[in-house]
């Protein structure tokens, strides 16, 4: 009988939390060990936590190179999953399974074309990673956040390439949502945009940078709820 | 049990063209192996039922059917496979009334699960071997066409879809191994041939993307027809639509649109928007005329305002697909739209889908009227004495007046009107002959 046989990778794994940090009342990174596990910057992963049948999905918001596998994450009010991924604590046992999506820009294409990064709260997250795998990209990211504290790691980003928009208090680069900031803005043509957060956020963007000639081709979105 | 050493086995299938394929491969093995195919009213040994869960519907339907046929044949070894098989492990290997609970990836070893089975062996199926691809090439289909599956998984994470899920990540069939399934499939004397996958336009093996492998697909020697199963609209090139300029490829596809809100396929996590939908449709039909679009459309998605739907109207009446499948948007349990707010109540979902499904069929009558006079080449499906009937090139089904033609064989039609009325519009016509 001829049977065709192909080898299939077994992609479920669990990983120690080796740190947490804690970034805002509500929000931290967990910091698992890198182990095998290897991605494009701007994956996200499923993350499930060991004797619960639900699982959720983050960016990856370490580097390509970094020595750990790191996602950011938001505490939401009466949420399912989150408030029990803050109850956890270091040596704790999280299950991943990924990496997935395509969210993300060839490497030559990251040494070579402009981009212009558009964030709403932990949206944030893929840029970090991209930031940090290439760190000559030629990038702007636009922060839309509800209080400056929300500025995730803002020490990391040069500050001319860095745009907080903050709606809440008065401490950002802009004091309003980043829709305002953005209609003001101009782009060189042949800008790669890059969206990422919430999807009223995203569909703004979206219309904002239609109306301003741009293609939906060279937008990219990747919608977290 | 059947008294005779042939096992007797029958299939119960529900859910995808993916599904109806995977039990094709099963009946060949099965066949192989020296079992009769049976219907499930003719006390089999065995009954396989291959399940969806993709909705609420299908759920359901899954769980009659396995309760029917376990009912029917007491004592059969009931196997329980597919979507649900994952989705509801537990719950089902908790059932008396089911033998083996078999999940999607371990589904092509049923054979040697059952054969253990009926010479003693103790098998648990968690021992079967993990492999998506370890079909054989089908040889007896319960069908005319015969799909070629090159892909399975997705991991777009569409927020309504279980598939992630319960399929898993996407994985490829390498180009080497499909295109000898294609081989041996028309050598097993298919005249037509589907390609089948989870989210097939995400093919990717080494340096092939779809594109390619389809090309080399249509390489392939022999008097075979070629169509593609349901695809995303995900940015497909030129080259694919002149990949269509193939005699052997079918210019049908059923491209799934399900919603013309931006707003709503943003918070479906879909990876288009309608004007790049727009675009692929236009420049298909902007070589091809006559090039035939059908669509899935979810309605009442959590959210969807009366203004959103009205764009989907809009989008169905523009995009003139000659059929819609239409889906009440239904909750499955562990989807990020599941916990969404703003569900919307039955009755809209209802009147929604009533409303869709009156514009999808003026759409067909429009289309298939526009196709009065011209030809099709039909693949003859059903044939009495007098009578054929199967789909021409445009996947439009055709009946037509012949004496003693046979089944699975290609006649050219000339279309002369219609019969029937909403789902059951077919076009008649005359053979021309060779
Ligand atoms: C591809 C992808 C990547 C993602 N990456 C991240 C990430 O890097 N960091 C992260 O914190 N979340 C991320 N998310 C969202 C994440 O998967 C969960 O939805 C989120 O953590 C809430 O889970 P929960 O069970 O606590 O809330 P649920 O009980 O599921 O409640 C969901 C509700 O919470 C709100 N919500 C969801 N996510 C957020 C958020 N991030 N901030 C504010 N409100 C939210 C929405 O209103 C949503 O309807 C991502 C989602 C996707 C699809
Ligand atoms: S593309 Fe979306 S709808 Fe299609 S299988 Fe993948 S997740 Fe499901």
């Amino acid at each position: 009988m001829h049977l065709i046989k192909h080898e299939i990778k077994i992609d479920e794994s669990f990983y120690k939390i080796e740190e947490i940090r804690q970034l805002t009342n509500e929000t931290f990174s967990l910091k698992l060990p890198r182990a095998r596990f290897a991605f494009k910057a701007g994956q996200h992963i499923s993350l499930g936590i060991h004797g619960d049948y639900q699982s959720r999905e983050y960016s990856i918001y370490s580097g390509e190179n970094d020595e750990n596998l790191e996602v950011l994450v938001k505490e939401v009010d009466n949420g399912y999953f989150t408030p029990k991924l803050r109850k956890l604590k270091t040596g704790d046992l999280v299950e991943i399974h990924g990496p997935f999506g395509k969210f993300g820009m060839e490497p030559k294409d990251a040494e070579t074309g402009k981009f212009v990064f558009i964030a709403s709260g932990t949206g944030i997250a893929p840029f970090r990673s991209m930031v940090r795998t290439y760190p000559e990209i030629d990038y702007t990211l636009i922060h839309g956040v509800r209080y400056s504290t929300e500025a995730y790691d803002r020490h990391e980003y040069a500050s001319d390439r860095y745009i907080l928009c903050s709606s809440r208090d008065q401490k950002g680069t802009y004091t309003g949502r980043l829709t305002g900031y953005l209609k003001d803005c101009t782009f060189s043509p042949e800008t790669h945009f890059y969206l990422c957060g919430n999807s009223d956020m995203i569909f703004d963007a979206l219309e904002i940078l239609k109306d301003k000639g741009f293609e939906r081709d060279q937008i990219h979105c990747e919608v977290y709820f | 049990m059947n008294s005779n050493n042939t096992k007797k086995i029958a299939f119960k299938t529900l859910g995808c063209r993916l599904n109806q394929y995977e039990t094709d491969a099963l009946v060949t093995d099965f066949d192989k192996a020296g079992y009769q195919l049976v219907g499930v009213d003719e006390s089999p040994d065995v009954v396989v039922v291959n399940t969806c869960t993709v909705t609420n519907q299908s759920d359901q339907k899954s769980r009659t059917t396995i309760s029917q046929a376990a009912r029917a044949n007491n004592n059969a070894v009931v196997v329980v496979t597919g979507c649900m098989a994952n989705n509801f492990k537990e719950k089902l290997e908790s059932q008396d009334n089911i033998t083996f609970v078999v999940e999607n990836n371990r589904k092509s070893s049923i054979l040697s699960l059952v054969d253990a089975h009926f010479s003693g062996e103790i098998l648990h199926p968690e021992q079967l071997p993990q492999d998506v691809f370890r079909y054989e090439p089908v040889r007896k289909s319960l069908h005319t066409r015969s799909a070629v599956k090159i892909q399975d998984g997705c991991d777009n994470f569409c927020t309504f879809c279980i598939i992630p899920m319960v399929r898993g990540r996407a994985v490829s069939r390498p180009v080497a191994e499909v295109l000898e399934s294609v081989r041996k499939t028309i050598e097993n004397g298919f005249k037509e041939i589907v390609i089948t996958g989870v989210n097939i336009g995400r093919y990717e093996d080494r340096e092939a993307r779809f594109e390619d492998l389809l090309a080399q697909v249509l390489e392939v020697p022999g008097d075979f027809r070629v169509r593609i199963s349901s695809l995303e609209p995900d940015g497909f090139g030129d080259r694919f639509v002149q990949l269509f300029s193939h005699p052997k490829l079918m210019p049908h596809l059923h491209l799934c649109l399900q919603s013309g809100s931006e707003k709503t396929l943003l918070r479906m996590r879909r990876m288009y928007d309608v004007e790049q939908f727009r675009k692929t449709i236009n420049q298909f039909r902007s070589v091809y005329p006559e090039f035939n679009f059908t669509t899935d459309i979810i309605v009442g998605f959590p959210g969807e305002t009366d203004e959103e739907f009205q764009q989907t109207l809009d989008a169905v009446s523009e995009f003139n697909f000659s059929h819609v499948h239409t889906f009440k948007y239904s909750v499955r349990k562990g989807t990020r739209a599941e916990r969404m707010e703003n569900h919307i109540p039955e009755k809209i979902k209802t009147a929604r889908s009533a409303q869709i499904r009156e514009l999808s069929e003026e759409n067909k009558l429009r289309y298939y009227q526009s196709l009065i006079g011209k030809t099709q080449k039909v693949l003859v499906e059903k044939a009495t004495r007098t009578k054929a009937s199967g789909y021409g090139d445009l996947f439009v089904p055709v009946e037509f007046q012949a004496k003693d033609i046979q089944k699975n064989t290609i006649h050219t039609v000339k279309l002369t009107g219609l019969s029937g009325e909403g789902e059951k519009l077919v076009l008649v016509g005359e053979l021309v002959p060779n």
